[in-house]
């Protein structure tokens, strides 16, 4: 695409920010949790990703109880609509750049559907960048997809197809 | 020093990197499914779709659309069609864009 055209900036600024992302995220990064009506199996998940068999840390990974302190916000349950509020001054709160993980098969809208209760997914309310399936997604994923979320590990998705050749 | 922190040394051991190799727990972990398009028929897809709990999986004509993020592992279309659906073993699945885990799978059972 020659410069100039339409649409030549946002391919430019996203990897721009991807740069800024990694450089800034690079080595250290503080998560903000934030439960939008899960049941708590994906809390448990992420629980054990700080005890010593995942070992987080070690990662440059770390807890933040503060959104004003937290890089991510990892964010899940189906966004129950009391919560809108609380969400996005939490997102509002964050310092930039930031990112936002949806985490697990009810933050995906893979549980429920948009009804007078519930967003259905948290992409409704906040700007979500990267989505980690799974219920719950089990510790080893949400490392990768931590990983995905700063740019350190590349994403698997788009080669996988689902489609299993064996006794066909 | 601590001895085990002087080995790791010597060693030259990284800790600090995602794991080289996958926890032997993953195995026994329930995955999404992974479909075979020779076994399926359209007839077995829209039993697989009414006994999804979820919108993980639809029909679009002759293709069946699987969501592998609405996806729970729960493994009931597996119980539906067993010869045609088994896990895929994947659960490393983060994506930076939601399309990308919707998958298209063509349903070639009834082609025979």
């Amino acid at each position: 695409m020659k410069p100039g055209q339409p649409g030549q900036d946002e391919p430019t600024a996203a990897e721009e920010l991807r740069k800024q992302i990694a450089a800034q995220f690079g080595r250290s990064l503080h998560i903000r949790t934030l439960d939008t009506g899960s049941c708590a199996v994906c809390e448990q998940e992420i629980r054990l990703l700080t005890a010593p068999h995942y070992d987080l840390h070690r990662l440059g990974f770390f807890f933040t109880p503060a959104p004003r302190h937290a890089d991510l916000l990892l964010v899940t349950g189906p966004m129950v609509r009391a919560f809108e509020v609380a969400a996005r001054k939490t997102y509002e709160a964050m310092p930039g750049p930031k990112v936002v993980v949806a985490t697990g098969a009810c933050a995906l809208g893979g549980v429920y559907q948009s009804d007078p209760f519930v967003h259905g997914e948290v992409d409704a309310v906040l700007p979500v960048d990267v989505w980690i399936p799974g219920c719950p997604p089990s510790p080893l994923a949400l490392l990768q997809g931590l990983g995905v979320a700063v740019g350190r590990l590349a994403e698997k998705t788009p080669g996988l197809e689902f489609i299993d050749g064996g006794g066909a | 020093m601590p001895l085990w922190f002087a080995r790791g040394l010597r060693r030259g051991v990284v800790t600090t990197r995602y794991p080289a190799r996958s926890d032997p727990s993953a195995a026994s972990l329930p995955t999404p499914p992974a479909f075979r398009p020779r076994q399926l028929t359209v007839r077995a897809v829209d039993q697989m779709i009414a006994e999804c709990p979820g919108p993980a999986l639809s029909r679009v004509a002759g293709t069946l659309v699987f969501d592998a993020g609405a996806c729970t592992a729960c493994g009931r279309c597996a119980r539906v069609a067993p010869h045609a659906v088994t896990p895929s073993g994947e659960f490393e699945l983060a994506s930076t864009a939601r399309p990308a885990l919707i998958k298209l799978i063509p349903i070639l059972g009834d082609q025979r």
